[in-house]
């Protein structure tokens, strides 16, 4: 990705001309400012008032520690509010739904891409048909059949299976797993078959491998969308020890005092922003190729 | 071949998949019964907890056949209606008065009219709340928890603070809106505030305050009950709410509390006034640990109408539909334990004072009867020596209530007829020129097509 | 989550023809084969089946088949059924005809929901679409660390909605001494009632929204940037264009792709808005930040004692038409304007 190179808009020989040097210079300047003040500003806020004693930040939400800090914030809201157990369901549902969406994805990409069974055009147009459909429509049904589920007979209601089932049904993900695999060279997969490779073997031990990148694209946004799923777990997890934490915010906003609740949304933002930073490239590619797809 | 094999073990290992994803069975054990049952509201505090706790060691050691498992709960409309629908509600939790009749004519309340009328107390139930706990075939399915009247809250640290009496709160809705204009101008903080969520809790009280001067929402019962949201009293208290909101500049710069954000913002000493429940000291106490010396309690100001009288509720408690005959009969044990005994036994009654002092809980907050006056004035003496709220902080609304008519809620689609006066309250708060002429009448018809469908 | 549909692509070659060979050659084995045993053994056994590698194929289509058809196409084509029906989940369902579709048109907060979710979508557009793009042509000219820009745009976009619903919720505190109205009061504005107001609530609700996800735009426009032919420009250049001129005659041109997708993506995904109101407002102060979405959901799960998913389903289709007839005229009408 040319991520180095900058656009060729402004050409070498305008460059060279003071007044576009400076002006442009100067635009970036700006936007640079304009961007940690309006990117980055409300998330420091945020780390500097989770620290802050409430009272100062009611009455005095833009000053610097007037009165010290309030370290106690953070540890009271991971105990006491017990944002602990919260970020750990969060954890395990972000677990359960990207080895849900993992598998799903690569299962039926390999199937539809590598195999290519006589019936694989039927479905990759059922696939493509789903895609555009928005997704309020499946809500009401789709709830409902986690409430009275049709052959099982017990409800999913305060089970993770209630989300974790429903979210490996992303056709986004089968149409780029099925993608990069196209792009896979055939004369390796050829070479396994004659080699005595069977299906199994060839997905396990050839096509696995080789799509690394795009296991890690797809894994990082499942995480990423699992941390930030709101309204189906707020429907289905009724019991609040089961819930996540973008769940659970909200809800225990009436009952916590401001400095405490502040801390509590720091924490939830931490894995998220980490992440981001240590994963940066691949967002970034994650995102440029989710528009390549729309483009 | 070598791929027919492969073959077989992942047909096993998709079989095995498809296993785990059916969920497993709940265990059933031959000799104890267990039942699940409501505890406390999610985020309370520990020492609450800890109450709570003993109360069911307590039980468990009374009936050692009966196991108890807490289970935290918190009634709120739609995660209710989804733990209905799942089927994963507790074997006893608790519903509002308003909505056990229609959960009894459906069904989805176990009917346990043998088991209540065996109770060595029955007789001396107050009428008005067993009517609550009747469904209209006549089922008993409830026990009552605690019965409300709507009180008014007031911070008495501001009151003085503003040149006020603590000891004489305001008995007249002038009165109220004068307190509150003094509050705001002497000490910067809202003097009233009011519940303007879109949780129907803004219909709530502001049908407390139109029961107060006089008016009512409905008349007649059930589907052919005709909606009166549209009554003279209903405009006055929206002109009341309008002259301290925009006039007076008395009620802040919040407007979209909820229950919980209402006690909050008053735990904290940041609000004059406002009406709610006159139990909500319990909850003061359990989420925010409110200071005793900033509360006052004091009776709602009735106009001088032979119709105005104060919005009264309650809590029930009932059993789940389909619960086993065994469960059912654990369960109305662990009901008569938790939510009457405390009522009707002396002995009882102190035990549980005294685990609630143990752990700094609030005894003695003004509840309504559930029984006869003969029985709860009883009771009262029984707890007098642990009582451990400001009870003379209170003084003003346990002497005022008794001369004040209890009005029992809306009775036909109580939620919907809050909820199409929640956008009338919002929109008084939060814009100057409302018509409120106009949307009184369109809440009207919203409420009189929910109460025709029976929704 | 709809996204664009671009083609599959080819096929890979090599395997086209290796199919075309094999397909013959089984032909021509079948026809032999027949021909000798015609009356004693069908062509196709299931062991010749799972030969051919059919009970593979299955196997892993099978996760695929069973999320998707129990958790897609199942739900999908129930909504289809219970917008017609009366369900509450206690007796079996009734059929009602157009009965729900009735009752959403008639009810008096339908025309509201849309009214206000069309205001959201404008606004939307209008705060959220230029910029995002003027931004990217800037940062698509950064020399030195681009990465640390691209980094400060997109980290809004990683923070969950949730927190960042909340955190804004605290910003639009009406008081003086909420964040945004201490800062606006350093230079003598305000205080501004911001959510407790009917008129500043929407415009609140999309200033949030739209903090939380330029970023992504941003970067999706960076990458289309930085694909541009450079020939163009210099082209351009020698043609004697100044920048704003290569601006609008290459860059926009280039980009058109892009940008009309962008459009009619966010146009979709600004009518299927809910977090914002229901966190921020819930639909308030008085119905004014009521969306089509924060209906439905009031429909289907606002009531205590059960929802009525035959008018919340009725909703999601009508919506559900409404977007796909607005993106088949979106897309016959800016047919002619792609570069491709």
């Amino acid at each position: 990705m040319s991520e180095e190179r900058p656009a060729a808009l402004i050409s070498h020989a305008e460059w060279l001309r003071p007044s576009v040097r400076y002006g442009v210079g100067a635009a970036h300047v700006v936007l640079l400012v304009l961007l940690v003040v309006v990117g980055l500003g409300p998330l420091l806020w945020l780390a500097k008032s989770a620290i802050t004693p409430t009272n100062d930040t009611i009455t005095h939400p833009m000053g610097l520690f007037p009165n010290g800090f309030a370290w106690g914030n953070l540890s009271e809201a991971w105990n006491n509010v017990d944002v602990a157990r919260y970020f750990w369901n969060t954890v395990v549902i972000a677990i359960g739904s990207w080895a849900s969406q993992l598998f799903v994805a690569t299962t039926a990409g390999y199937a539809l891409s590598v195999l290519r069974p006589k019936y694989a055009k039927v479905i990759t147009g059922l696939l493509l048909t789903t895609l555009f459909v928005p997704g309020v429509v499946l809500l009401v049904p789709l709830y409902i059949e986690v409430v009275r589920p049709p052959i099982v007979h017990h409800t999913l209601i305060d089970t993770y299976w209630a989300i974790w089932l429903p979210a490996g049904a992303s056709a986004f993900n089968v149409v780029i797993m099925k993608r990069f695999f196209d792009n896979l060279p055939r004369e390796i997969f050829e070479a396994a078959r004659i080699d005595g490779a069977g299906p199994f073997m060839l997905f396990w031990k050839i096509v696995l491998p080789m799509s690394k990148p795009i296991l890690g694209v797809v894994s990082i946004f499942a995480v990423l969308a699992s941390w930030k799923d709101f309204l189906w777990p707020l429907l289905v997890l009724t019991d609040p020890s089961k819930q996540p934490l973008s769940v659970r915010l909200p809800s225990i906003e009436g009952q916590t005092e401001l400095g405490v609740f502040l801390a509590a949304m720091f924490i939830a933002c931490l894995v998220p922003v980490a992440g981001f930073l240590v994963f940066q490239r691949s967002f970034l590619r994650g995102s440029g190729l989710s528009g390549a797809i729309k483009g | 071949m070598k791929s027919i094999r492969t073959v077989t073990a992942a047909l096993v290992a998709v079989g095995l998949l498809a296993a785990c994803a059916t969920a497993a069975a709940v265990a059933s054990s031959t000799k104890t019964v267990t039942i699940s049952v409501a505890s406390l509201i999610p985020g309370s505090t520990q020492a609450a907890i800890n109450q709570f706790n003993a109360q069911v060691a307590e039980f468990e050691k009374a009936n050692p056949s009966i196991k108890v498992e807490p289970v935290q709960y918190q009634w709120t409309a739609p995660t209710f209606a989804a733990k209905l629908a799942a089927g994963t509600l507790p074997t006893v939790f608790e519903v509002p008065f308003t909505d056990a009749r229609s959960l009894g004519d459906a069904g989805q309340v176990a009917d346990i009219t043998s088991l209540v009328k065996a109770l060595p107390y029955y007789s001396k139930f107050n009428k008005a709340v067993l009517a609550e706990a009747t469904d209209s075939k006549g089922q008993i399915i409830a026990l009552p928890k605690g019965a409300y009247a709507q009180a008014l809250h007031y911070n008495r640290q501001l009151f003085q603070q503003a040149g006020l009496n603590p000891n004489k709160p305001p008995t007249t809705w002038a009165q109220v809106e004068a307190d509150a204009l003094a509050i705001h101008q002497k000490t910067g903080k809202p003097g009233y505030v009011e519940m303007a969520k879109d949780d129907n809790t803004a219909g709530w009280i502001l049908t407390t305050l139109v029961y107060s001067l006089g008016g009512r929402m409905e008349t007649g019962r059930g589907t052919s009950a005709k909606a009166t949201l549209d009554n003279p009293q209903t405009v006055s208290a929206l002109n009341l709410l309008k002259h301290m909101r925009w006039t007076d500049n008395s009620m802040g710069s919040n407007f979209d509390y909820g229950w919980s954000d209402i006690n909050q913002a008053f735990a904290a000493g940041q609000v004059g006034m406002y009406v709610s429940g006159s139990d909500v000291y319990t909850n003061l106490v359990q989420a925010y640990n409110v200071n005793p010396s900033i509360y006052g309690l004091a009776p709602i100001p009735l106009a001088k109408n032979k119709n105005a009288g104060v919005l009264g509720g309650g809590t029930l408690a009932v059993v789940k539909p389909n619960a086993s005959a065994a469960q059912k009969v654990a369960a109305v044990k662990w009901m008569d334990f938790f939510y009457e005994e405390p009522l009707v036994s002396k002995a009882q009654a102190i035990r549980n004072a005294k685990t609630l002092a143990a752990n700094k809980q609030p005894i003695g907050v003004p509840a309504l009867p559930l029984f006869d006056k003969a029985q709860s004035q009883l009771a009262n003496t029984w707890i007098q020596p642990y009582i451990n709220v400001p009870i003379s902080q209170m003084k003003p609304f346990l002497n005022g209530i008794y001369n004040e008519n209890v009005i029992p809620e809306p009775e036909a689609s109580t939620q919907s007829v809050y909820h199409a006066l929640d956008a009338v309250v919002e929109s008084v708060l939060t814009n100057k020129n409302t018509d409120i002429q106009s949307m009184l009448q369109q809440a009207n018809s919203e409420a009189q097509q929910a109460i025709s469908s029976g929704s | 989550m709809a996204g664009g549909g671009g083609g599959l692509g080819p096929p890979p070659p090599a395997t086209e023809a290796m199919n075309a060979n094999a397909i013959s050659e089984i032909e021509v084995e079948g026809a032999a084969v027949a021909a000798h045993q015609a009356y004693r053994r069908p062509r196709r056994t299931p062991l010749t089946w799972v030969r051919g590698g059919g009970l593979s194929n299955l196997l892993f289509l099978a996760p695929m088949l069973f999320a998707f058809g129990a958790f897609s196409w199942y739900p999908i084509v129930r909504t289809g059924i219970m917008a017609f029906q009366h369900t509450n989940l206690v007796q079996a369902p009734t059929w009602v005809g157009f009965a729900n579709f009735s009752a959403v048109w008639h009810d008096p907060q339908f025309p509201v929901a849309v009214k206000n979710t069309a205001y959201f979508a404008f606004l939307a557009l209008i705060f959220g679409y230029p910029i995002p793009l003027v931004a990217a042509v800037l940062m698509s000219e950064v020399r030195k660390r681009r990465g640390l820009y691209s980094a400060l745009a997109y980290l809004p976009v990683v923070i969950p909605p949730v927190v960042a619903v909340l955190l804004w919720k605290t910003f639009y505190d009406a008081d003086s001494t909420g964040v945004f109205n201490t800062i606006l009061g350093w230079v003598h504005l305000g205080p501004y009632p911001w959510l407790q107001s009917e008129s500043w609530a929407m415009p609140s609700l999309v200033l949030e929204s739209t903090w939380a996800n330029a970023g992504a735009t941003v970067i999706i426009y960076l990458a289309a940037l930085t694909g541009v032919n450079a020939d163009l420009y210099e082209a351009a250049s020698v043609d004697g264009a100044n920048l704003r001129q290569k601006v609008w005659h290459v860059t926009l041109p280039q980009l058109r792709g892009v940008l009309l997708v962008t459009l009619i993506l966010q146009l979709i995904g600004t009518a299927q808005v809910f977090l914002e109101p229901y966190l921020f407002t819930s639909g308030g102060p008085a119905n004014h930040t009521l969306t089509v979405l924060l209906l439905i959901y009031n429909y289907a799960f606002g009531n205590s004692l059960g929802g009525d998913y035959g008018k919340a389903t009725a909703l999601s289709l009508m919506l559900a038409a409404f977007l796909a007839v607005f993106s088949l005229i979106y897309l016959r009408a800016t047919r002619g304007w792609s570069t491709e």
